[in-house]
């Protein structure tokens, strides 16, 4: 009959410990959850001085002034603040009294159930095996199990009802509730280490379960027990109210509300006030188990998930380009316009996870273009920050990352200022992506085939029969023999090589014009690698789709782009004509990847990693970001950034190595 | 489900539905005295009393009456009523499509109350139609469904007169009933379904799906709300029990000819073979529903068809 706690539990039981110390400073701070302590604490103090509280017994009747009406109704007097009832009896002392009665019956109800839901929790998770399979093969029995029927049929015929029955029916079935969520934080707290090592010095598992495991678990039993609370008073209500409730003449808020409402065409108020008086207990009890249960975990605070959806981006949340802090050194990459102009232009494009201690600056500024027809090879390491400029391009960034400044160029388009309406409707026909993990990009519960057509008939306007036909046919290029079972089946009863192409079949379907494909083959054995890229590329060539390959491989890159930009810690590194780059790499970096791929033809299968971590993508930066990795590094490189050094025909390196007066200098 | 899960699962049906019986059989006998005692007016002379004892089957010992009761049940037989001869039943199957049509419009509208609300306040958490919805969630909570179906009957029925605050007579009649275990059923469900829109708005292949050119409100739409469907749906099996009990309440208010008034009714009059029969029968809709729900899980996600999970 708990369940609606056992469910409200399962919602905001706290799921990580915290000190609670500061839980008093923190309550103090959420006015929701002030309110609510407010409100039970007013109730409480209600309950326990209602015999002096009330201005009348409430039980005395008085059939000469039978159903007087509040103070603030016409002839109410302050005799009676709330009125009379259809005896004579004084209201307000009744609805105190009730107060008293439903909060007594509803904490003795919690504190048994609590009490043996502890106990049961505790010896299920410490003691593990038989004894636990047993208390929880229990608990499952009886959340199956229609209790409420036995305890209306119960309360119903029982010969003298009294408190006690009552206590017992609505506190018994609560236990599960309890020993569930405490055998949970047992578990948890056994494997800790400190329980460990107190058992390597021989404690018995008694002192264990109570000096170290109590103490935390204990933390989690206020917050459910407060839920409990709110649900046992409106469900000893509703037992008062049918009459299986305590036995008149105790005066309960169900009792009062079914008296009332034999009179409630000429006293309307009768049935009112007792069930505000339960809507204000119940509200501020769980407002202020909500408010606790927030701040024992941060987590559960609710609004918390603000970060799924971006707010919407509005002007005034961007930096001019113009007048952003661009790097005086680097010479700006100018935007091309008009018929050779490149289909995709980023300019100076940074990328920003605010965090309230520090920012991370995932992608630091960077320039490339994407001319029509090429396929450009995105290497890096992972933190380059090559995902996240994908991501960015699509507009897809996860909050709470942004764009802070810069320019996405797509045929002179800012995709950077673009509406997320306008997204919307180039996502798909004009900007297709392959993501790294393809089993986790499909949607598990609906088939291949919908997926396919749904996106097909969205972005094509396709009738469904054209949408089929046009994915069987995107199954077959990529290499899916049977494109028919293919589409009747789930994400997960395909291999991860027959999801990757199912991915990389749907990008292609719809034939964007930029395809961004990250790490489209992560997941996959050598020769599948191979098979799909080549398909892949080969396949954007066939559909002129200009290709973004992101991979950390640049092997991969070599093997199929025709040009290539090496990203290092969110900076561009060095960029150019695939063949150039690979064959006369002019970067330490690029040369150190270069380095590090297995070299067959040398029989010499060592890879040579490079020594150092990648900087601090919080910390501000100066020179160059691979300086204290840097085989030739020299002074000047701690202390200025490296412009992009022109190599020629296209070719460019971040090095200082490559300082035009250097070049000159070095010359003979 | 396999044919195995399906068998185990059916025996476990039959053993909470023979539990339930077990136990309201020697509660009613043993927490009351004599029934024979109680059906008559106090003051009856012994040798009537006896001879209703015999009447009814109780002069027989305990086992023997137990066991007849549950030979009969399984012969569809559940006795007769102590009041009057009428078959238990009867009664009882003529009760229970009342109860049924109120709680099945109660789930269906709590549960697309729940998903649009839910996936509503998901939307933008936060914003002010979140902050709506969860205040929403809080009030109803808060509210005792009894002190609601009165209040509705107060405004609804005696004031403005638009629907019938007692009986079944026409559709008008489902509103108030309907409306009352819908608030009392939707909150619970309403920040589940809001919760798990938010933790599926997270997975990857929302994402993705985004990234195929799809509008958000049809991400939202489609899958969003066949993944955030799942949890409300192991929600409603859990909540059978308080529906059963808030189906109790407003029967009782609303005079509505159910199972749950049924049951009252002959607590009042102490009549046992009513209350057997209407808990067994309750009982039954209970695990069976519970099973309903199971099905529904896996007819949703094609893992748990598969047996993956």
């Amino acid at each position: 009959m708990s369940d609606v706690v056992a469910a409200a539990a399962e919602q905001s039981a706290p799921k990580s410990t915290r000190a609670g110390r500061d839980v008093g400073r923190r309550i103090l701070r959420s006015p929701l959850a002030m309110l609510g302590l407010v409100g039970t604490l007013l109730v409480l103090a209600a309950a326990v001085l209602a015999p002096w509280l009330s201005p009348h017994d409430p039980t005395s009747q008085n059939l000469a002034h039978i159903l007087a009406p509040p103070i603030w109704a016409e002839g109410g007097t302050a005799e009676h603040l709330l009125g009379t009832d259809g005896l004579g009896r004084d209201v307000a002392s009744r609805l105190l009294h009730g107060a008293r009665n439903s909060l007594f019956v509803a904490v003795a109800a919690m504190l048994i159930g609590s009490g043996l839901g502890l106990v049961t929790g505790l010896v299920a998770g410490f003691f593990g095996g038989r004894v636990e399979a047993l208390i929880m093969r229990l608990g499952d029995v009886q959340l199956a199990f229609p209790f409420i029927l036995l305890a209306i049929a119960i309360l119903g015929v029982v010969a003298d009802r009294s408190a006690l029955h009552l206590i017992l029916v609505l506190g018994i079935p609560g236990w599960i509730i309890y020993a569930r969520v405490v055998r949970s934080r047992v578990l948890a707290e056994r494997e800790k280490e400190y329980v460990q090592a107190a058992r390597a010095v021989g404690a018995g598992s008694w002192r264990r379960l109570f000096r170290y495991v109590f103490p935390s678990v204990w933390q989690v039993v206020p917050v459910i027990a407060l839920l409990d609370v709110g649900f046992l008073i409106i469900m000893e209500s509703t037992l008062a109210f049918l009459g299986l409730g305590l036995p008149p003449p105790s005066p309960t808020w169900g009792g009062i509300l079914a008296e009332g409402r034999r009179n409630m065409v000429v006293s309307p108020w009768l049935p009112v006030l007792p069930g505000l008086a339960i809507l204000v207990t119940v509200l501020s009890i769980n407002l202020f188990g909500d408010g606790l249960a927030a701040v024992i975990d941060p987590r559960l605070r609710r609004g918390g998930m603000r970060r799924i959806l971006p707010p919407s981006l509005t002007a005034a949340s961007w930096h001019d380009p113009g007048t952003a802090a661009r790097d005086e050194s680097s010479p700006a990459w100018p935007v091309a316009t008009g018929e050779g102009a490149p289909l995709l232009q980023v300019r100076d494009l940074r990328i920003d996870f605010p965090a309230t201690e520090s920012t991370v600056h995932a992608v630091r500024g960077i320039d490339f273009d994407l001319r029509r027809g090429e396929t450009l090879g995105v290497v890096g390491e992972s933190g380059s920050g090559k995902s996240v400029t994908a991501t960015a391009i699509l507009q897809l960034l996860d909050p709470p990352g942004r764009v802070s400044t810069g320019q996405i160029l797509l045929d002179g388009e800012d995709l950077a200022r673009a509406s997320n309406r306008r997204m919307a409707q180039l996502r798909g026909r004009q900007l297709g992506m392959i993501f790294q993990n393809p089993a986790a990009s499909l949607n598990p519960v609906l088939t291949i085939g919908y997926q396919m057509r749904e996106a097909l008939r969205q972005v094509t306007g396709c009738t469904r029969k054209e949408a089929a036909e046009r994915s069987h046919r995107a199954l077959l290029d990529v290499g899916i023999p049977d494109p028919a079972r293919v589409a009747r089946q789930y994400p997960f009863e395909l291999s991860g090589g027959m999801n990757q192409r199912v991915m990389i079949a749907m990008a292609l379907a719809a034939s964007p014009r930029v395809l961004l494909a990250d790490e489209p083959t992560t997941a996959l054995d050598t020769t599948t690698q191979a098979q799909i890229l080549r398909r892949l590329v080969d396949l954007t060539e066939e559909h002129e789709i200009s290709l973004v390959l992101i991979t950390h491989d640049i092997a991969v890159v070599a093997e199929y782009a025709d040009t290539v930009m090496v990203l290092y810690a969110g900076e561009v590194c060095e960029y150019g004509p695939v063949r150039q780059v690979v064959d006369d790499p002019r970067h330490p970096y690029t040369r150190a990847l270069l380095e590090s791929v297995p070299r067959v033809e040398t029989a010499d299968e060592r890879l040579v990693p490079i020594p150092g971590d990648l900087p601090d993508p919080r910390a501000q930066r100066t020179g160059c970001p691979f300086a204290a990795r840097c085989p030739e590094v020299m002074d000047v490189c701690r202390e200025v950034k490296p412009p992009r050094f022109d190599i020629g025909g296209r070719h460019d390196a971040a090095c200082h190595l490559w300082a035009p007066d250097r070049v000159a200098g070095s010359k003979p | 489900m396999t044919g195995r899960v399906l068998v185990t699962r059916l025996g476990h049906m039959v053993l909470v539905v023979l539990a339930v019986m077990t136990i309201a059989f020697f509660v009613l006998r043993l927490a009351t005295g004599d029934p024979a005692r109680l059906v008559n007016p106090p003051g009856t002379p012994e040798n009537i009393i006896a001879q209703t004892r015999a009447q009814i089957g109780t002069d027989r010992s305990l086992p023997v009456q137990y066991l007849t009761y549950l030979g009969d049940a399984v012969r569809g037989d559940l006795g007769t009523s102590f009041r009057g001869a009428q078959s238990v039943g009867r009664t009882v199957m003529a009760a229970l499509p009342n109860t049924l049509s109120l709680a099945g419009l109660a789930i269906l509208f709590s549960a697309a109350i729940a998903l649009v609300l839910g996936a509503l306040a998901a939307w933008r958490p936060g914003g002010l139609f979140d902050r709506l919805v969860l205040g929403y969630a809080a009030l109803a909570q808060a509210t005792a469904p009894f002190w609601l179906a009165v209040m509705l009957i107060l405004v609804f029925s005696l004031r403005l007169r638009m629907f019938p605050a007692i009986d079944m007579s026409s559709w008008r009649s489902f509103v108030l009933p309907v409306t009352t275990l819908v608030v009392a059923l939707s909150p619970v469900l309403t920040r589940t379904a809001r919760q798990s829109f938010l933790e599926t708005l997270n997975e990857p292949y929302i994402k993705a799906a985004r990234a195929r050119g799809l509008p958000n409100w049809r991400v939202f739409a489609v899958h969003g709300v066949k993944s955030a469907s799942m949890p409300i749906i192991t929600l409603i099996g859990l909540q059978l029990g308080f529906l059963l009990a808030g189906a109790v309440v407003v029967e009782a208010i609303f005079n509505w000819p159910g199972i749950g008034k049924l049951i009252l009714d002959s607590l009042a009059s102490r009549d046992f073979p009513m209350i057997q029969g209407g808990i067994l029968v309750a009982a039954v809709v209970f695990v069976v529903m519970n099973f309903v729900v199971d099905l529904l899980y896996t007819l949703l996600d094609p893992r748990v068809r598969a047996g993956q999970t």
